[in-house]
Formats: C-alpha cells, sequence, structure tokens
C-alpha cells in the first residue's frame, strides 16, 4: 500500500478556448506528494488553481498533460472515489430535499446497506450538529447548516480521503470554528485532509503541511512549522514574571550578544475572543 | 447505481410547476371531450374522446417530459448539484441511462394515470351506443381479400374506384382464403364493407344491396339485402358453418338498376371479434410509452451537451420532422424531379445552376436527415383503436426493435459524449 494519499507529477491544464481566443494555463506543471494521515493546505490567491487541482484529481476535469494517484490509485480509476469524500466550494445541494434524504441519496452510491446506511446518517447528522433540523428542506438551510451538511455527505462513505474546498467559506467566527473542530477530527481518526483555502489563519491552526500556488504555479510547499519558523529569533513564552525580573533577562540578554526585539503580553486572536464570548453566554 | 439516480430524476420531476400545469391543462382537456360537438355518427363521441387523448394530451405529456428531460442534466450542470454525483463513484454512463430511467419512469406514471382516465370515459361514452356500434370497443382481427373482381359489366373507373350499375349488371366479388391461417372456429367473424353509393333517383342516402356471403364451394351460403350508406359501414355477421373451410367469397351489387356503388379491393374486410379491448388499450399504451421513451432518450443525448434551452429547441424540432418525415422524403424527391417540371424557369432547370446547388444544398441535407430522424409515426396506435382493430404483436415487437435500436445509438452517443465532458 502506498504511504502517499496523493501523488501528483507535472499536472498541468490549459483552458482551451473556441476560435482565436487565448488559451488560459491555469495549471502548470504542479509536482506534489501528501502523505495518508496529514491535514495538507493547498493555500492561494483566488483564480491561483487550487479548485483546478481538486477538479483534476477527482475527474471533473482532464489533465492537459501530467499524471495524479489518490491512495496508490490512478485518480481516472472511478473505484477510487468509494474512498474519498469531497466538500465542494459552495453546498451544490438539492434543495427539495431533507438532511435525512440527502445522506440516505448520496449513501446509497457506496452500496451502504439499508439498516447501516440509516445508522449512519443518524450518526452524522449528530455529529455535524444537525439533529434537530434533519426533517427540515435544504431550501430552508441557513449557509452553515449547509456547509455542515455538506460535510456530512462528504463524509457518509468514511472515506479514507477527505477532499474539502473551502470549507470555512461563508460561514460564521463559530461555524468556521466547529469545521475546523471537525477536520481536526478526521486527522485525530487517520484521515487524510486536503484543504484548499485562501483564509491563510484557518490553514495555519490545522494544517501540517501546505503548498502555495499563485498562477497556477507552486510557490513552496513543506510543513506550516518549517515554513513559518524564523530561525535567528527565539520566542519564550513566561507566566508570573515581574518588570524588575523581566528588566534583569533583558540585561542578561544583552550581555550574551543578543538583541531583544520585543517584550510584551501575548493577545489572545479576535477568532478566540469572539468563541470564548459565544459559547460563554 | 442508476436505481438511485433514477428515482431521485423522478422525485425531482414531480415537483417541477411545469409538469403540474401541463396535466392540469390535460386533466381539464379530458373532463370537456365528452362535451366537444361531434358529427351525428353514432360512435363520434367515442372517437372524439379517443383523438383528444391520443392526440392532445399525450402531446402534452411529451411537451412536458420533453421540458424536464431536456433541462434535467444542464440544470444540474449550472447549479452544479452534478459535483456531489460525480465524485461519487458512479460512471457517467450510469447518470444518464439513470436520467433517462426516471423521465421513463414519470411517463410510465402518467400514462397510466391519463390512460385509466381515458379508459373510464371511452366506456361511459360507449355505453350509450347501440350493440351494432360497439365494434370501436373489440380488439378485431383483421383480414384484407386475397383477391377482388368485377363480375359482368363494369359501368367505369375513377381515382382507384370501380363503379357498377345495379340489377345485376355488374357484380363486385371478393374471396378470402388466408382465414384458416390466424382465425380459430370458436371466434365469430364478421364482413364489413365500405361502398360509395350513388343514384340518378336523385338525392339519396340510402340504397338497397345484395350481400352474398358463401364458402368456396358455393355449398353453404348466406344471401342479406341491406341498404347501404355511403358514410357508413355495413357490418353482417357470418355464420360459422360458411367459415369452416377458412375461405370465402363475398358478392355485393346494387338492387336497382338506377343505382350505382363504387368499390375497391380495400372495401370490403374480414374481421375475427375478440372482446379484447383493454388488452389492445394497453398494447396501445404500451406504444405510446415507446414513443415517450425514445423522446426522452433523445432529449436526454442533447442535454448532455448543449445547454437547457438549445436542447429543449433541439428535441421539439426533433420531435416534429420526426411526424413528417414522409414529407420530408417527398420534398427531397420533389427536387430530385424538378428538372423534368415545366413550370420551372428555363435557367432553374440549367443543371450547373439550379440542380447542383439544390442537390448538395437541400436535397441531400433533407434525405441524410430523414434517414437519420426517428420515425414517430411508427408509434401511431390511434388508428387501431378508432377501427376497434387488434394491434397485431408483431407489430410491436417491430416498434419495439426500432426503439430499442435507435435508443441504443442515442444512449451510446450520450455517454462519448458526456465522458468527454468537463466541469469547470
Amino acid at each position: 500500500m502506498s504511504n502517499l494519499a496523493v501523488r501528483i507529477e507535472g499536472l498541468t491544464k490549459v483552458y482551451q478556448y473556441f476560435w482565436r481566443r487565448k488559451n488560459t494555463p491555469a495549471l502548470t506543471n504542479l509536482n506534489l506528494n501528501i502523505e495518508r494521515g496529514e491535514i495538507f493546505g493547498l493555500l492561494g490567491p483566488n483564480g491561483s488553481g487550487k479548485t483546478t487541482t481538486v477538479k483534476l484529481l477527482l475527474g471533473l476535469l482532464f489533465p492537459t498533460s501530467g499524471k495524479s494517484w489518490l491512495l496508490g490509485y490512478p485518480s481516472s480509476d472511478l473505484k477510487i472515489k468509494s474512498k474519498i469524500g469531497f466538500l465542494p466550494e459552495e453546498s451544490y445541494l438539492y434543495r427539495f430535499l431533507n438532511a435525512e434524504e440527502i445522506l440516505d441519496f448520496y449513501g446509497k452510491f457506496f452500496h451502504i446497506p439499508r439498516k447501516e446506511r440509516k445508522e449512519r446518517i443518524d450518526r452524522l447528522i449528530q455529529y455535524v450538529g444537525l439533529n434537530p433540523y434533519r426533517k427540515r428542506h435544504l431550501s430552508q438551510y441557513s449557509k452553515g447548516m449547509l456547509r455542515r451538511i455538506g460535510l456530512a455527505q462528504a463524509i457518509i462513505n468514511d472515506p479514507e480521503l477527505v477532499i474539502l474546498d473551502e470549507p470555512t467559506s461563508g460561514l460564521d467566527p463559530i461555524g468556521s470554528h466547529e469545521m475546523k473542530e471537525l477536520i481536526l477530527d478526521f486527522k485525530r481518526r487517520g484521515k487524510t485532509v486536503v484543504l484548499c483555502s485562501h483564509l491563510l489563519a484557518d490553514v495555519q491552526n490545522i494544517c501540517d503541511r501546505v503548498a502555495i500556488l499563485n498562477k497556477g504555479v507552486l510557490q513552496v510547499a513543506g510543513s506550516v512549522k518549517n515554513l513559518l519558523s524564523k530561525k535567528d529569533v527565539v520566542e519564550i513564552l513566561v507566566k508570573n514574571f515581574s518588570d524588575a525580573d523581566i528588566h534583569a533577562m533583558e540585561d542578561f540578554i544583552k550581555e550574551r550578544n543578543g538583541e531583544v526585539l520585543s517584550v510584551n503580553h501575548p493577545s489572545s486572536t479576535l477568532e478566540e475572543l469572539f468563541v470564548s464570548i459565544i459559547q460563554r453566554r | 447505481m442508476i436505481l438511485p439516480i433514477a428515482s431521485h430524476t423522478f422525485r425531482e420531476a414531480i415537483r417541477k410547476k411545469i409538469l403540474h400545469v401541463l396535466i392540469g391543462l390535460g386533466i381539464f382537456i379530458m373532463a370537456i371531450s365528452p362535451v366537444i360537438p361531434t358529427t351525428d355518427e353514432p360512435n363520434a363521441r367515442v372517437k372524439i374522446i379517443f383523438v383528444i387523448f391520443f392526440q392532445v394530451v399525450m402531446l402534452l405529456c411529451i411537451v412536458g417530459v420533453i421540458l424536464l428531460s431536456a433541462t434535467s442534466l444542464p440544470y444540474e450542470i449550472e447549479d452544479r448539484t452534478i459535483y456531489g454525483i460525480l465524485s461519487k463513484p458512479i460512471s457517467r454512463l450510469k447518470i444518464v441511462i439513470g436520467k433517462i430511467g426516471g423521465f421513463a419512469l414519470l411517463s410510465g406514471v402518467l400514462l397510466t394515470i391519463f390512460g385509466l382516465l381515458n379508459m373510464i370515459a371511452v366506456w361511459w361514452a360507449a355505453s350509450s351506443l347501440p350493440e351494432g356500434q360497439k365494434s370501436i370497443l373489440k380488439a378485431r382481427n383483421e383480414f384484407k381479400a386475397s383477391q377482388f373482381s368485377i363480375e359482368g359489366k363494369l359501368h367505369h373507373v375513377h381515382g382507384g374506384i370501380a363503379w357498377i350499375e345495379g340489377g345485376r349488371s355488374g357484380i363486385a366479388s371478393w374471396n378470402f382464403s388466408n382465414l384458416k391461417k390466424e382465425y380459430n372456429n370458436k371466434t365469430p367473424l364478421e364482413v364489413e364493407l365500405n361502398v360509395k353509393v350513388e343514384s340518378i333517383r336523385g338525392n339519396v342516402n340510402h340504397i338497397p344491396l345484395v350481400i352474398g356471403i358463401e364458402d368456396l364451394s358455393g355449398d353453404k351460403k348466406k344471401t342479406e339485402i341491406l341498404s347501404g350508406r355511403a358514410d357508413e359501414p355495413l357490418i353482417i355477421r357470418i355464420d360459422p358453418e360458411i367459415t369452416k373451410d377458412g375461405a370465402i367469397h363475398v358478392t355485393v351489387f346494387p338492387i336497382l338498376e338506377m343505382d350505382c356503388i363504387g368499390v375497391t379491393q380495400e372495401g370490403v374486410k374480414v374481421f375475427s371479434i375478440q372482446e379484447g379491448f383493454v388488452f389492445n388499450y394497453g398494447k396501445a399504451l404500451i406504444i405510446s410509452f415507446l414513443k415517450f421513451l425514445l423522446i426522452i432518450v433523445i432529449a436526454v443525448m442533447g442535454s448532455t451537451y448543449l445547454s437547457a434551452p438549445v436542447s429543449i429547441v433541439s428535441a421539439l424540432v426533433i420531435f416534429s420532422c420526426g411526424h413528417i418525415l414522409d414529407f420530408i422524403k417527398d420534398f427531397s424527391l420533389l427536387i430530385q424531379h424538378g428538372d423534368g417540371h415545366e413550370h420551372l424557369p428555363s435557367v432553374m432547370k440549367n443543371p450547373s445552376v439550379f440542380l447542383v446547388y439544390t442537390n448538395y444544398l437541400i436535397k441531400k441535407p433533407l434525405e441524410w436527415l430523414s434517414f437519420f430522424l426517428p420515425d414517430f409515426k411508427r408509434f401511431d396506435s390511434l388508428k387501431f383503436l378508432l377501427k376497434g382493430i387488434n394491434i397485431p404483436l408483431e407489430d410491436i415487437g417491430a416498434i419495439f426493435g426500432y426503439t430499442a435500436l435507435y435508443a441504443g445509438a442515442c444512449i451510446l452517443i450520450s455517454s462519448v459524449v458526456f465522458k468527454r465532458r468537463e466541469f469547470f
């Protein structure tokens, strides 16, 4: 069994237009490996090629050149889709169905026996927190609820690889926080997650490794820790330290030819504050 | 895999408002069909109920089904709900077949409901008919004359109709030698006589006719004197003794010298009478279902590549052209013989100018079109019901084969096109 969840070799996509219009390269010679069990962030501004990459992996688009493998099988192999879950950029769901019906519909594609399917649907609806709204038509769902039911349909088959395109798009901070918690839970359960986003803070908190794309070209790839760490700077967080102790520490650093760049009290993020206030009430 | 798509497509389709409107319109038209003014013909009411269902209501249903089946895939592609399905382990061919299955199910439900309503209306309208006029509610097997001749003096022939004068100067005669093959002795037979009548006695509506029915040896014979009308067929039950050998001889002549009758080989037909109206009606609905199925396959095929409006228009155009294939073929033949037409200006008769252009710009495309277009006239089951004729199983088999071949080719094309389609 291959240790790679995703393997991409020289993947290129050029959108060919009809009649004299200039062809547009959407992705150029992408090489990327994603290991099993990690949360991988595919970052980049709008139009950088993130969604194109995902669509190429899922067979919604055909590559101009290059190849890709998912869980060791060519991505064009239909069978491999039974081990993949996909949450598109927007929740493109049938609005005339309710939560149970939509999950049942998608569940049927995986040959899950009726009884097991029902149990799994119950579990997933609980998992994404939509139990009180399970009989409500999707047309009456808020955007956040649609994202959650979208996520539930993506994991109805208990996939090994989950591809999430802008999972926090349109969500309020609470919804965004819960979505990130769900993604971290996937990792705890040994799933591989590929996360496309342009919201860098989201990715930084939860991804093990990231790749940054711009104009269809891979700019950088690596672990978040390595990419963000400043090797020549050291940060020490200390609790219960008086001002006199701080001055003494500064003097000690200067004696050792070190330079104090900043001394301040660390603050929490706005998201942390928002979540703590809302959850307290 | 196909079943979830089919049932989902069906569920989605029955929620569409356009379908509700068309169904409502269909029910309204069926409801008023028993009170639409008709001719004096006794079974005209029954006929109009048949015609309204098979031509008007069914057309509404077909338009509804075309609107839904031609737009289902394009709308799913447009609002991107197709992503959810395409990311699951299901082939694109199965998606196409599932869509077709869903709309076929919808057609089946529509035909069953409307068919039942129509059958109730027909029974109700026919219940007031005299016994002799209820042949429309039967499923009769038709036998055509193997031989037709005029014995004695033929007055004249005009427009393919042979005219004979009364007073035994000429006798029209038909031989039916093919009854034994299909006819079993337990089923009663009847002769249906359609003749044209004329008289120098003035404007008379009916003339007395002598009708003789005998076996070929002439041993057993039945002779009746009946009043022949121009607009109403004469129906005579045949004694089973006469038809024991499986062959009969029918003769007709007007009694009075001043009367004339016009006859053709098709003017006399023999029918074996079966009480299988419901079964026959079911066969008509099956043929109609096959017609629905074929147009669904064509509409879905278009929708795998075209946008919703273009897909609707193309399916409607194909459906319309499929009903006028004969006209298209005749039109191309007319162009072929156009050089022989004296009324064409001389410059147009010049092969280098007119014929070359008409040949390649109109005639050839029309020929190709008539070759590729589906022939929807094959699916006409109304003609059988209106005459109370049993729909031969061979005909249903042929229509089924035609539908299977045509639909198979369309599904193949759909599969290839849809497989190559990208979703941006």
